[in-house]
């Protein structure tokens, strides 16, 4: 009998009372306000968030907030290697989370998944009509949406594994800008 | 060797008073924020018994969600394999990391990898295990383990983290600067992730309904092991699935609030296809779970979610360190998970509570965490495994404690020994005269108080 069988016939012996599935969770609250929310949000999670007109040019605001740096729109990138070198990486986020300042990306953002992490400055680029209460919102509107690999992505990469002294900047990008567009 | 009990080791580690009283202060501090972010939503209660109800619903139903994952995954075309324990468990990694013949694997935390002893399996058959988040690359410098399962070198002050680096990674001696010895971690493991061929991370929930697995990290490490590597391996218990998408949206919302008082960890990853050209392995492992299953009293440990918020809070913890509860999971869930592997080499455990619940009351599932321990003790005394010491005493407390007769006259007895001969009670020989001073002796029992005056 392989290991896989023998785990399963254990688990199947174990007589475990019946219980039922909840059923989807109703009781969030939500804010009244999405947007200040989620830039409460960004503020906790050490986030620069520029505001732009839909339509309007983010560069020279960008160009403000990483003076002399290279800046790169992804797309036709070969491999992830060569973004370690990218001093500023801008893509395009899909939705945002008000309660966490989470923002999905997934493949179909991602060209090359290492892209949000290996780079050094991320910038993403969302709508502001893409912005959702609670994650229990963003998961309804991901529902059954099939991808290779998606991430919630919550500011940037930081540790407090030093004695609790948050040092922002681990093995992802050390800083993120969020270039919201009104609507 | 012979292994310290939590309480001999505990001892060692408050012998310095500044440092315990630090990692009190410092874990509390984490308690503190997660009471401060939970607060913040009012629906907390309700998340957590949402939480609870999905885990106990899991539980009733493991075997037919197990086989759904696994099919729902390798149509994803990942690799499932299946491990009894913890032997077999580093068997198949070590057959996968053969098979593409590197020398050199770069590791995300998993405290699955750490219950089976993966690092020391694969470091005897030659293979350089790097672990990246960075608290564990600490602790692995130092030939130590985590002593907390989030903060895994909570136990270690800066001043030992300069120095483990200087002599590692070559910092200037003396240098205890936080952002300093992050940024040297930082160019030191970017080397290891861009020469790493095979990645392994752990998982922190896989969902039966799209054969997907989470990973959160702060750090974005995991993410920098898997996406760089040609083969990413991920470790899981059984335990660790949940039926539906859905119900991420529940366990994300309490996981970092109850663990460090964040509102969501950084990266919150979806891993379910390997990217193209990437080959990616998901290994099963029970290692004890299903004999835990069968435990009526012991069951719900299953539901954890390995937050660490039954930790912070616990006083005992908080002063006594992790290292001191030998596993590689300590504090309150350890406590009754550990004596599930081995029931006499952690028989230590389950005493080493105040029983004051609040590792209950903080618990995001809703483990009955306290009561356990205490079920946990009533088991091992049955069986006959507790201290001779604690066997005899308990036994000639019931005795006394039996007969108001006895009792009575053991009291006068105490109260006359505590008073005319105080040394017999003030001396290393009684353990309740440790860390602490005895009380002044009454002068006289409740009885004879409430005799006198309201008779």
């Amino acid at each position: 009998m392989s290991s896989r069988e023998e785990i399963i016939k254990a688990l199947q012996e174990v007589k475990v009372p019946a219980k039922a599935y909840p059923g989807v969770f109703t009781a969030q609250v939500k804010g009244d306000d999405t947007l200040a929310d989620f830039l409460h949000s960004m503020v906790v999670v050490s986030t620069t968030v520029i505001q732009v007109k839909e339509g309007a040019d983010a560069s020279p605001a960008l160009d403000k907030h990483f003076p002399n740096m290279q800046r790169v729109r992804l797309d036709p990138l070969a491999d992830g290697l060569s973004l370690a070198d990218v001093d500023v990486l801008e893509i395009d986020g899909d939705f945002g989370v008000a309660e966490n300042g989470a923002i999905w990306l997934d493949d179909s953002n991602l060209p090359h998944r290492v892209a949000p992490f290996i780079c050094q400055h991320l910038v993403i680029y969302l709508s502001q009509k893409n912005l959702l209460p609670t994650l229990q919102e963003a998961y309804i509107r991901l529902g059954d949406k099939q991808t290779g690999f998606g991430v919630f992505l919550s500011g940037p990469s930081k540790t407090a594994d030093i004695e609790q002294s948050l040092v922002i900047g681990a093995h992802g990008a050390r800083s993120l800008v969020v270039v919201l567009t009104e609507c | 060797m012979h292994m310290l009990s939590h309480a001999e080791a505990s001892e060692k580690f408050i012998a310095n008073q500044e440092r315990t009283d630090w990692h009190d202060d410092t874990l509390w501090f984490v308690r503190s924020k997660r009471d401060k972010a939970s607060k913040l939503l009012p629906e907390w209660e309700a998340l957590r018994e949402q939480a609870s109800q999905i885990k106990e619903h899991m539980l009733s139903n493991l075997p037919q969600y197990l086989l759904e994952f696994e099919a729902n995954a390798q149509a994803n075309g990942v690799q499932v394999h299946w491990a009894k324990d913890a032997h077999e468990h580093n068997e198949i990694v070590y057959s996968i990391i053969q098979k593409h013949g590197d020398k050199a694997l770069v590791k995300s935390k998993s405290m699955l990898t750490e219950e089976c002893h993966l690092n020391a399996y694969l470091e005897q058959k030659g293979i350089d295990v790097v672990d990246t988040d960075l608290g564990e690359r600490i602790v692995q410098f130092r030939k130590e383990v985590p002593s907390h399962i989030v903060l895994p070198a909570i136990h270690l002050k800066k001043e030992d983290v300069g120095e483990t680096f200087h002599q590692h990674l070559g910092t200037p001696k003396g240098n205890k600067d936080p952002q300093f010895l992050t940024e040297a971690a930082r160019i030191h493991l970017r080397e290891k992730f861009l020469g790493a061929k095979v990645a392994i991370t752990g998982v922190n929930f896989a969902v039966a309904e799209t054969g997907e697995f989470v990973v959160c990290t702060n750090e974005g490490n995991a993410d920098m092991g898997a996406h760089l590597s040609d083969v990413h391996i991920a470790c899981m218990g059984i335990e660790k699935i949940i039926p539906k998408r859905q119900d991420l949206g529940v366990f994300l919302r309490l996981l970092a609030r109850s663990a460090t008082g964040q509102l969501i960890t950084t990266y919150s990853s979806h891993f379910a296809k390997p990217r193209a050209g990437q080959e990616m392995h998901i290994v099963l492992v029970d290692n004890g779970r299903s004999r835990q299953l069968a435990r009526n009293e012991f069951r719900n440990s299953l539901k954890c979610i390995r937050c660490a918020a039954c930790f912070n809070t616990c006083p005992v913890y908080r002063r006594s360190g992790g290292h001191s509860y030998h596993q590689p999971v300590a504090g309150p869930i350890g406590s009754i998970l550990a004596p599930n592997f081995d029931k006499k080499a952690n028989v230590d455990l389950p005493f080493a509570s105040t029983l004051c619940g609040s590792c209950s009351n903080v618990c995001p599932v809703k483990i009955n965490i306290h009561e356990q321990l205490w079920f946990w003790r009533q088991d091992l005394m049955k069986e006959g495994l507790a201290p001779a010491g604690k066997v005899l005493g308990m036994k000639f407390m019931a005795w006394m404690m039996s007969s108001p007769k006895v009792f009575k006259l053991a009291g006068g007895i105490g109260r006359k020994v505590m008073t005319w001969f105080p040394f017999l009670v003030n001396n290393g020989m009684n353990p309740w005269y440790k860390q602490r001073e005895m009380p002044e002796p009454p002068k006289q029992s409740f009885q004879e108080w409430y005799k006198s005056n309201r008779s």
